[in-house]
């Protein structure tokens, strides 16, 4: 009977996703456009939105508070050893760092962002380390303390794990904690960080807490990380709070697009680069500019003009900046009349300017 | 004890906005840990390790809590303490268990590493000139043979043998070997070979080089002694390496083999072919490869359950429902060993969480490793406050007995005894027809089969057995098992046995049934009247029946008839009288673990459709009145992003995003809205740029909520988001629950 209750699922499934497509198939597709939208500029958006008036705070302020009782519960299970997983829709940031701040005050916390866009995964460890250390040192007749005094910087994953993974038949209560938030967030979601994350959770001195929001969250391990590793405990645990931080980051859907918005944009990349990888990329600005009805700058020309004012060696490293460029979307290539490949800024001519201006 | 809501949710909401940078640094620290608590945690934790070694002192030290008014948190410790307690014990017999099941393969591979390494050694040692050299020495191509061990796991998950590398590494440490094992990510292209020979060296050597040279390893073997032990190096799983780092590996280490004998071990999940479908040509002809055969994971699975769930290391039960869950997730989702194992710990751990006198168990653990009855002074621990618990209405109290703590544990021991005795007994039997200890267990659990008899049945019953009822169970209730079902099966497999199998099963049950001595009697006249039924036959010639029995076979099979009726009657009497589900126990509730969905729930995350469901029924988990009303329409006073997603839920896999916002504001402009509004027939006037600034500015807001809800929807993993070619559109992303 159960494994029919399964096929149904599945069924289901196959089902909802091929009627889904039909549907959108099958009726003529809507034709509108969002331009059609009278869309208000986006500061004006951003700041309606941060004062959005929030819907239900009673009642959602309650469902949050009723998760307390279970605040003995989770350190009960950290404490045997397994890491808890939180999910469900809302933001769960405030809950768990006002569980960590009221039930796990016994021991040193550390709390990663993981909605942020990059997070130095070495850089966490080594405070994790840190604070185990000053954790250990603080103990009475702590034999390993002598061996903890050098710095953790200097040393090497492989060390830091095993210093993480010492023995604790001493004192099994003695851990850190690391709040993840986010530990399928874009900084933390590669599988390399992910192994590491999973090294650390697997070591006797510490514990994870830890929040996921993606729906398909579980496919960033596989059973060895699950089981043996994170051992996780899933705790569904949905608040409805707004993801007012971790959704900083994402664009509005109503505020893409607009010249000031991706000059904007060009200019932050851009000045993440070297200068010569700049001036490459002025020599470009200024052809389109002083050619606005040509396809575009073919490479040889480009290439003749940067040797002349030394900001490129040879052809290599004009293509390695030039690979930046398109991988930020700010160059791409079309076919000139004559056949020839050539280079072209995907903005308008008052963007370019704006940007030669910034640069400059 | 909750304060009210409202203040609640202040102090979070506070700290946010508190530390408004920390939520922009990647990490910070939140707090230190409290010396306060430090001080009486290391008092506690001085506890802890006296009551963990399981001395006789043990309970003594619980005693020291007698003097005072045990509060919450003491009486949590215990469980904590006893859960340890328990813990440990399951996972040492666990590990146990899996040992013994590969303990003939790996003294097989300890000798075939012998062998190999005095192969080595035959083939010549280097002399102390070459020795010293910084490369490898070069010999004859025989003498660059590298011995391989290959293990078949027969199993595809390598998360379950991951324990089995690491005790086969013990193991041959045990037996003086170096040992180092290299894991698939050493082995990938990434870390290269030079991460292969780093990792080597900090096993083997304990230092961390950045250098990676064979010849530091060389030296290093040199000075261990020179050609005493052999140097064995795992991979746990060949099928997972990179294939050219691995071939490279071994075309490296066959050169060195003069110089450092090493043995490779390595784990294949598939085929004994394997090897030539990961490696290159010229690395295979390095290889000198011999085999071994590990046991398959439905009989470690078998083994662990026997172990763990019959056999008395501890009084820990689970009830019906989490045994078929187990089996369910066993054999349909996971298929692991190491899942199951740890089911059992989140079993447990709830199960000592939520269970008040689960401490109780420790209690019983103890009585059973310290028999002179030193654990008097463990009932007196908390008395009171175990019988304010007991008198908990949660518990059914059994009219007629004294619910006596002493009493209410030594019962529960003998039932437990009993019960495991009466499934290993059909598990014996069951092994001839093929039958899952899993399946066995999951109906010998099942409360159903436990029945109140019918008066005919009753009678019958009597005619037939007697006085023989025993006198712990009062009937009219037993246990009466499907005729479909497992148990049934096997009761009816004894009469096919052939007798020689007979005798085997006679014996493995006097062994079982040692420790309740009037199941043990009837046993033993069960094996008498076996023995007599083959008449002729002396002692001597039943211990070498198995030798003799094709001649004889005739013979026994006319013989042994009525004693296979006999043994029928047996067993089906042991399971009337002894079968007892646990839930049919009181105070079952002190050892067994019942709550199947608070177990599925932590073990089996399923964001997938619990964050939907969380959605499309926003109303059930606020539990808000005004929406809770109207649960089938759509109101403007939901969660926007609920709103955002029903409306979705309307599209087919692109979601046009005009049409979406302007049913979205529809439905949030409309308080009276009712489902009629679905359907979509987006004919709202276009706005005009000189409407009034009001408007304009809940125009903004409306546009502010529809991107906010975008965003979560986004953050959730349910949309993705217009492409370049699609402008006007977003994706959905997932189709149904």
């Amino acid at each position: 009977m159960e494994v029919d209750d399964l096929d149904d699922e599945e069924f289901a499934f196959s089902r909802n996703y091929f009627l889904a497509k039909e549907l959108g198939g099958s009726k003529k597709k809507s034709s509108g456009k969002l331009a059609d939208i009278d869309v208000v500029d986006e500061q004006e958006l951003r700041a309606a939105a941060a004062n959005t008036e929030p819907k239900h705070e009673r009642e959602i302020a309650a469902l949050i508070s009723s998760y307390k009782s279970s605040y003995a519960k989770w350190v009960f299970e950290l404490r045997c050893g397994f890491g808890l997983l939180m999910y469900g829709f809302g933001s769960k940031k405030s809950l768990i760092e006002d569980f960590a701040s009221t039930a796990l005050m016994d021991y040193s916390v550390i709390v990663v962002n993981g909605y942020l866009q990059s997070v130095n995964i070495k850089q966490v460890i080594i405070a994790i380390a840190e604070e185990l250390s000053d954790q250990l040192k603080s103990r009475p007749k702590n034999a390993s303390g002598s061996n903890v005094h050098q710095t953790f910087s200097s040393r090497s994953m492989d060390d830091l794990f095993v210093f993480l993974n010492g023995s604790n038949e001493e004192d099994k209560d003695c851990f850190v904690c690391v709040v993840i938030h986010n530990i399928d967030g874009p900084g933390l979601r590669d599988s390399e960080t992910q192994e590491y994350l999973a090294r650390v959770a697997a070591c006797s001195h510490v514990r994870i807490i830890a929040s996921v929001d993606h729906v398909n969250a579980p496919l960033l391990w596989d059973k060895k990380m699950v089981h043996t590793q994170f051992n996780w405990l899933w705790y569904h645990v949905p608040t409805f709070a707004p993801y007012k931080i971790e959704g900083m980051f994402f664009p509005l859907i109503l505020a893409h697009g607009g010249t000031a918005q991706s000059a904007k944009t060009a200019t932050i990349v851009l000045q993440s680069l070297t200068p010569n990888a700049q001036s490459v990329f002025k020599v470009l600005i200024e052809h389109q500019l002083s050619h606005p009805d040509e396809e575009g700058m073919p490479i040889d020309k480009l290439y003749a003009i940067c040797r002349e004012r030394f900001l490129v060696s040879s052809q290599i490293t004009l293509n390695s900046h030039l690979t930046e460029f398109k991988d930020h979307e700010l160059v791409k290539t079309r076919r000139h009349s004559d056949g020839q490949d050539c280079l072209y800024i995907p903005l308008p001519s008052e963007a370019l300017e704006k940007l030669l201006t910034e640069l400059s | 004890m909750a304060p009210s809501a409202a203040t609640l949710v202040e102090a979070p909401l506070q700290s946010t906005v508190e530390n408004i940078e920390t939520n922009f640094q990647p990490f910070y620290v939140l707090h230190k840990a409290s010396s306060r608590k430090n001080s009486r945690k290391s008092n506690l934790c001085g506890k802890s390790r006296k009551r963990t070694k399981l001395s006789p002192s043990g309970p003594n030290g619980i005693e020291n809590l007698d003097n005072e008014e045990p509060d919450g948190s003491q009486l949590e410790h215990l469980r904590m303490e006893c859960l340890e307690l328990v813990w440990s014990k399951l996972e040492t017999t666990i590990k146990d268990v899996l040992r013994d099941t590969n303990v003939q393969v790996f003294d097989d591979i300890s000798r075939w590493v012998y062998e190999s390494f005095a192969a080595i050694r035959s083939s010549g040692t280097p002399s102390s000139s070459s020795a010293t050299r910084p490369f490898p020495t070069f010999t004859r191509a025989e003498c660059k043979v590298l011995f391989t061990g290959l293990v078949l796991t027969k199993n595809m998950e390598v998360v379950d043998d991951l324990l089995t590398f690491e005790e086969l590494g013990f193991h041959l440490k045990s037996h003086g070997c170096h040992v180092a094992s290299l894991s698939s990510q050493e082995l990938s292209a990434k870390s290269s070979i030079g991460g292969c020979i780093r990792s080597l060296l900090r096993q083997l050597l304990k230092v961390t080089v950045d250098a990676a040279d064979m010849f530091i390893l060389a030296s290093w073997y040199r000075e261990q002694g020179y050609y005493e032990k052999p140097v064995v190096v795992i991979v746990e799983d060949i099928e997972r390496c990179c294939g050219s780092v691995l071939s490279d590996f071994i075309i490296m280490l066959s050169e060195w083999v003069v110089k450092i004998p090493i043995i490779l071990i390595m784990g294949v999940a598939t085929t004994i072919d394997a090897p030539a479908n990961v490696l290159r040509s010229n690395a295979l002809q390095q290889l000198c490869a011999s085999k071994f055969i590990l046991g398959s994971p439905a009989e470690r699975m078998e083994a662990v359950v026997e172990a763990v769930l019959l056999r008395h290391c501890c009084m820990f039960s689970i009830g019906h429902k989490v045994a078929v869950f187990l089996r369910k997730y066993f054999l349909n989702q996971d298929g692991t060993l190491t899942s199951f194992i740890r089911a059992m710990k989140i079993a447990c751990v709830q199960h000592f969480s939520m269970e008040p006198l689960s401490f109780m168990l420790a209690r019983l653990l103890v009585e059973e490793e310290n028999m002179d009855g030193n654990c008097a002074s463990f009932l007196e621990v908390l008395p009171k406050h175990a019988s304010d618990l007991l008198s908990d209405s949660r518990y059914s109290l059994v009219e007629g007995t004294d619910n006596n703590l002493g009493n209410i544990l030594s019962e529960l021991k003998r039932w437990r005894k009993k019960w495991s005795i009466v499934v290993l007994c059909l598990y014996q039997v069951g092994k001839f027809g093929k039958v899952q200890l899993l399946d066995l267990l999951c109906e010998a659990l099942d409360p159903q089969f436990f029945k109140p008899l019918t008066s005919e049945n009753s009678s019958r019953l009597q005619q037939e057995q007697g006085t023989s009822f025993s006198s712990s169970y009062e009937l009219p209730y037993q246990f009466s098992s499907r005729k479909d079902g497992y148990i049934y099966q096997v009761v009816r497999k004894v009469r096919d046995l052939p007798a020689e199998f007979l005798h085997q099963l006679l014996m493995s049950w006097e062994k079982i049934t040692g420790c309740v001595p009037e199941i043990h009697q009837n046993v033993k006249d069960l094996l008498l009247a076996f023995k007599l039924g083959n008449g002729k036959s002396s002692e001597k010639d039943i211990a070498d029946l198995s030798k003799r029995h094709a001649s004889r076979n005739g013979l026994f099979v006319k013989n042994s008839k009525p004693i296979m009726e006999k043994t029928e009657s047996f067993l089906n009497s042991l399971v009337r009288e002894h079968m007892r589900p646990v839930e049919c126990i009181p105070f079952h509730e002190l050892i067994c673990f019942k709550d199947v969905r608070k177990l599925q729930l932590a073990l089996i995350g399923d964001p997938r459709r619990r964050i939907q469901v969380d959605l499309l029924e926003f109303q059930k988990i606020i539990k808000c009145t005004c929406c809770s009303e109207n649960m089938n329409s759509l109101l403007p006073c939901a969660h926007d992003s609920t709103i955002m997603y029903s409306l979705a839920q309307e599209h087919g896999d692109l979601i046009n995003l005009h049409d979406w916002f302007q049913s979205f504001k529809r439905v949030i402009s409309h308080p009276q809205a009712k489902g009629n509004h679905r359907t979509k027939q987006c004919s709202t006037p276009k706005k005009r740029k000189d409407k009034p600034t009001v408007e304009r500015k809940s125009n903004a807001s409306i546009q502010a909520r529809f991107c906010t809800a975008v965003t979560e929807l986004q953050i959730a993993g349910l949309l993705r988001m217009p492409s370049k070619r699609r402008p006007d559109y977003v994706q959905r992303v997932a189709f149904g629950l």
